[in-house]
């Protein structure tokens, strides 16, 4: 039974030869701008539910289920670009590394975005890292366990909530881990929506 | 066997092996820095919600990432691994819509445990969340059996003294 990946593999540089394919920036920054104001949106909200919630010492708060579905939006970029790409030009197959690429750069571009935007609302909220650090002490507070060891949880949390949220930090770790997420989810996006992979 | 984009095959085997090192944490190097603070979870902050009572634990310290999502990483490097062995054994005659579909099957299904279990209809575990994002994982990686390694054999038929995938 011959199916569309053997195909693919028995024939891979079969569009060898034809003029260069269109660029794919637009389909990039389309779902960078698009996941990346989402990915903001998304985290804002989960912030100000911290602040505005009150201690209850547990571990995981109902602010905390917004963050599961605020990453796994981040980490399907790749697939929305290679979704758009294949759209816009029906007629051009998107090998692999293509779909790889985008996905790619997507990564980069969300993280980019998500970053000037936290990076704005610094302004609109000045205080909103304060707050968010106030809150979370009080529901540390509340937990129930010893001093010393709350104590200590409670300077690590403000710690890296601080450095969080510094650009350097967001840039750093962003910019690779949103970069290889998207990049697999770009060749995901490659096998099911493009004409043609390999 | 015949290999094809060799290169972005194993580019993405070290990336995703290396993600799921970072999100086993620091306590499998034993690292003595709070939990919190230590580069695997800096690292994977924005991804995961990283609660500790949903993440499994190992050396007395939770994992950079909670269980599902540790299941969806090391579910997509074990299916991304076991491609050359789908390879080999041809196990790709299986069409792409069928591995599409169990692709978005086990999507769904991931979705309805944690809307579900949010909801209280039901409450799942460390253990169930890891089996569901495993497979969600999985089924990502064998999207793309045949692609990267194929055996071909000399065809028999129409191309009769070629090298194709079905001998025809």
């Amino acid at each position: 039974m011959e199916n569309s990946q053997q195909r693919e593999f028995d024939n891979p540089q079969r569009d060898a030869g034809h003029q260069p394919d269109p660029s794919y920036w637009m389909s990039v920054t389309t779902a960078g701008l698009i996941f990346g104001i989402i990915a903001f949106v998304l985290s804002l909200i989960t912030s100000y539910a911290v602040i505005n919630s009150e201690p209850t010492g547990s571990l995981f708060s109902p602010s905390q289920f917004i963050g599961i579905f605020a990453c796994l939006v981040g980490a399907f970029g790749g697939m929305l670009a290679t979704w758009h790409y294949a759209r816009e030009y029906e007629d051009i197959p998107i090998k692999l590394g293509k779909g790889a690429l985008i996905g790619f750069l997507t990564g980069v571009c969300i993280t980019i975005v998500s970053v000037v935007l936290s990076q704005v609302w610094q302004f609109v909220d000045p205080d909103m890292t304060q707050k968010m650090i106030d809150s979370t002490i009080a529901n540390l507070e509340a937990m129930d366990m010893p001093d010393a060891q709350k104590q200590q949880m409670i300077d690590a949390t403000v710690e890296g909530l601080r450095s969080n949220d510094s650009i350097g930090m967001q840039l750093l770790w962003g910019l690779p881990i949103n970069g290889i997420l998207n990049l697999i989810t770009g060749m995901i996006g490659a096998k099911i929506f493009g004409k043609q992979e390999g | 066997m015949q290999t094809h984009h060799l290169t972005l095959y194993l580019l993405v085997l070290v990336l995703i092996v290396g993600m799921v090192i970072i999100a086993l944490g620091g306590g499998l190097f034993g690292q003595q820095q709070f939990w919190l603070l230590q580069w695997q979870h800096q690292a994977l902050a924005h991804l995961c919600h990283q609660a500790a009572d949903r993440s499994f634990w190992i050396g007395g310290q939770p994992m950079a990432v909670c269980s599902r999502c540790l299941g969806v990483y090391s579910g997509f490097a074990f299916g991304w691994m076991l491609l050359p062995l789908a390879g080999f054994w041809k196990a790709y005659f299986y069409r792409s819509w069928l591995l599409k579909k169990i692709l978005f099957a086990t999507a769904v299904i991931n979705l309805i445990d944690i809307i579900g279990n949010f909801a209280a209809f039901w409450e799942n575990t460390l253990t169930s969340r890891l089996v569901l994002g495993g497979l969600l994982g999985i089924a990502a990686a064998v999207l793309f059996s045949g692609v990267f390694f194929n055996r071909k054999k000399e065809s028999t038929g129409d191309h009769y003294g070629k090298l194709t995938t079905t001998g025809i």
